[in-house]
């Protein structure tokens, strides 16, 4: 009963460090992380079968990817200045945390995934802070939602192009992007032609409905890889070349989600799933802490506090660029801007779940960016909970200091 | 009236008043209702958060289907059948109908208002007979659409 043990340990410790945050007003991803450390490889070693609590958190990320897909709505990239706003945020973040990356000494590839995490900021967090700090009636809401709408789409693409790096060459990138795409529109008709079939069962009051939603959900996010490689092979004599290509199942898994949304029936059900997710995602949180190789002379080396305060600096200096530059441009006001900086100040799941799915989490080669990465997340989460709750403040603070200045 | 779809909380209804006041209205995907008002100029927006039934008591309160009697109004709703909504309505008599007795009165014929009960002297008769004959003093309890009762409440017993 072993596993019953590891079960117990994950969840009355999660329960108990995600109450203190909430007690406190302060995201709760950090604990989980926190409590993942404490218990796990670097801290006590209480669990018993490491494997086992992994996959449980592996099924988390996946619902996650499938909980974004499904919320995801593309409806709003039709208002003026979206695709702007979004593509600054990319760009000035992304080149911060790329630049950053080189500077302290990582390798390309390296800062490639150290500039992905940068730039994503946690919609969780975010999103639960505009609710809770009665944000919503304010135009600059909606655009901070549009961004993180955005950035669920770059990390799409980012998540397809970061696999394909790991698994061959750049030169497969254009073919990944082709074959990801190919794969979309192959999911979409399928759900398209099953919708008929399924939408009913959908309306089941057994165990049908739950049933069917993970049978789909692991059928494909486990066959769809397999489907593709098989199909690649089968190809290969007819193209002249054999095409090596991973598709993520976190991918699949998102666009299953996105292509669900369309089946009316589901709606109902979507709450069960959501319930699923938060369950499993605070699972793998803790799983990422207890994998984590915590070495105290790696985080307490002047080089490696310096590059964390650096990446830190930038990373709220990059957010608050680009949201002046995004409320200038959409509502016409700085300090409009700057609180769009403040509020999308927080990272959190996204990185992670970038790391893990990237890199896994028990490679040695990537420890220096590993580190980095997790004391990142747990200092910016709680920062940026933080700004983003006292955005107006802070706004009204750095436009004195701008005023003075001039 | 704008509307705006905000993925992972919900859908935004937002007026702004000519004087620069604003409303909002956000059906939370939690499945509640939060109201927002915010002053021209104020700060900070006064902020409330209503359960679905809250929200639609404060609706029909703003759309004006509340008659302005100082009786009470009582509306039922059914979980099962979403779209049934009974309103239960309590009026005291008038000088225009004491003396008459419910059939003569035809309140059903002219406005589709059915009398359920009438309450007299502290007790109460369920389902009156048409051929009962309404004292002073008597309330009576009636059920219909909004604008049903509103036009009993008007053409029957006078009440402007």
């Amino acid at each position: 009963m072993t596993f019953l043990l590891d079960l117990a340990i994950v969840t009355v410790s999660c329960l108990a460090l995600g109450l203190a945050s909430k007690y406190l007003r302060q995201a709760a991803i950090p604990a989980y992380i926190i409590a993942g450390i404490i218990l796990g490889k670097s801290g006590f070693d209480f669990i018993t079968s490491y494997e086992f609590v992994e996959w449980l958190g592996k099924i988390g990320v996946i619902l996650l990817m499938f909980y974004i897909g499904h919320e995801f709505n593309f409806k709003g990239i039709k208002e003026p200045g979206r695709v702007f706003a979004g593509c600054t945020d990319f760009f000035v973040n992304f080149i911060a945390g790329f630049s950053l990356g080189l500077v302290i000494g990582l390798s390309l590839l390296e800062a490639f995934i150290l500039a992905s995490a940068v730039y994503i900021s946690s919609s969780a967090i975010v999103i639960s802070s505009l609710i809770e700090n009665k944000r919503l009636i304010y135009p600059e809401a909606e655009t901070v939602v549009w961004l993180m709408v955005f950035e669920d789409i770059i990390l799409a693409i980012l998540l397809v192009v970061l696999t394909s790096i790991m698994s061959g060459s750049l030169a497969m990138i254009p073919v990944s992007l082709a074959t990801t795409l190919l794969f979309i529109v192959f999911i979409l008709v399928l759900i398209g032609r099953l919708s008929n079939f399924i939408s009913p069962l959908f309306e089941r009051d057994d165990e049908i409905p739950i049933l069917l939603i993970f049978a789909l959900i692991f059928g494909f996010s486990a066959l769809a890889p397999r489907l593709l490689d098989i199909s690649l092979q089968a190809l290969a004599p007819l193209l002249g070349i054999s095409l090596q290509f991973h598709i993520s199942e976190v991918i699949v898994a998102f666009f299953l989600g996105s292509a669900l949304s369309g089946v009316k029936s589901f709606r109902k059900l979507f709450g069960a799933t959501i319930s699923f997710k938060n369950l499993f995602l605070t699972i793998f949180f803790f799983s990422f802490g207890m994998l984590f190789q915590f070495q105290f002379e790696t985080l307490s080396s002047a080089y490696f506090v310096l590059a964390l305060t650096a990446l830190i600096t930038i990373s709220i200096l990059g957010k608050f660029v680009s949201g002046a530059l995004i409320g200038k441009r959409l509502h016409g006001s700085l300090e409009t801007g700057l609180r769009v900086g403040a509020y999308t100040t927080p990272r959190g799941e996204f990185s992670i779940v970038l790391l893990a799915v990237v890199i896994g989490m028990e490679t040695g080669n990537y420890e220096l960016l590993l580190s980095l990465v997790v004391a990142y997340v747990i200092i910016l989460s709680l920062i940026g909970s933080f700004f983003a709750k006292h955005g107006d403040m802070i706004g009204k603070a750095i436009m004195a200091g701008i005023n003075k200045l001039l | 009236m704008r509307i705006s779809e905000l993925p992972e909380i919900g859908t935004k209804y937002e007026i702004e008043s000519p004087k620069g006041d604003k409303v909002a209205v956000i059906f939370l995907t939690t499945g509640e209702i939060a109201l927002y008002v915010l002053e021209a100029g104020a700060e900070k927006p006064s902020v409330t958060r209503l359960t679905a039934e809250e929200a639609r008591r404060v609706g029909s309160v703003l759309t004006g289907a509340m008659l302005t009697i100082e009786h009470e109004d009582v509306e039922v709703s059914f979980s099962e059948i979403s779209d049934l909504r009974i309103n239960i309505h309590i009026c005291p008599v008038t000088k225009y109908v004491i003396g008459k007795s419910i059939e003569d009165l035809a309140i059903r014929k002219k406005t589709g208002v059915t009398i359920i009960a009438v309450s007299r002297r502290g007790q109460s008769i369920i389902s009156p007979p048409p051929e009962m004959v309404l004292e002073e003093g008597d309330l009576i309890v009636v059920i219909g659409e909004h604008e049903q009762i509103r036009a009993c409440a008007r053409e029957i017993l006078g009440i402007k």
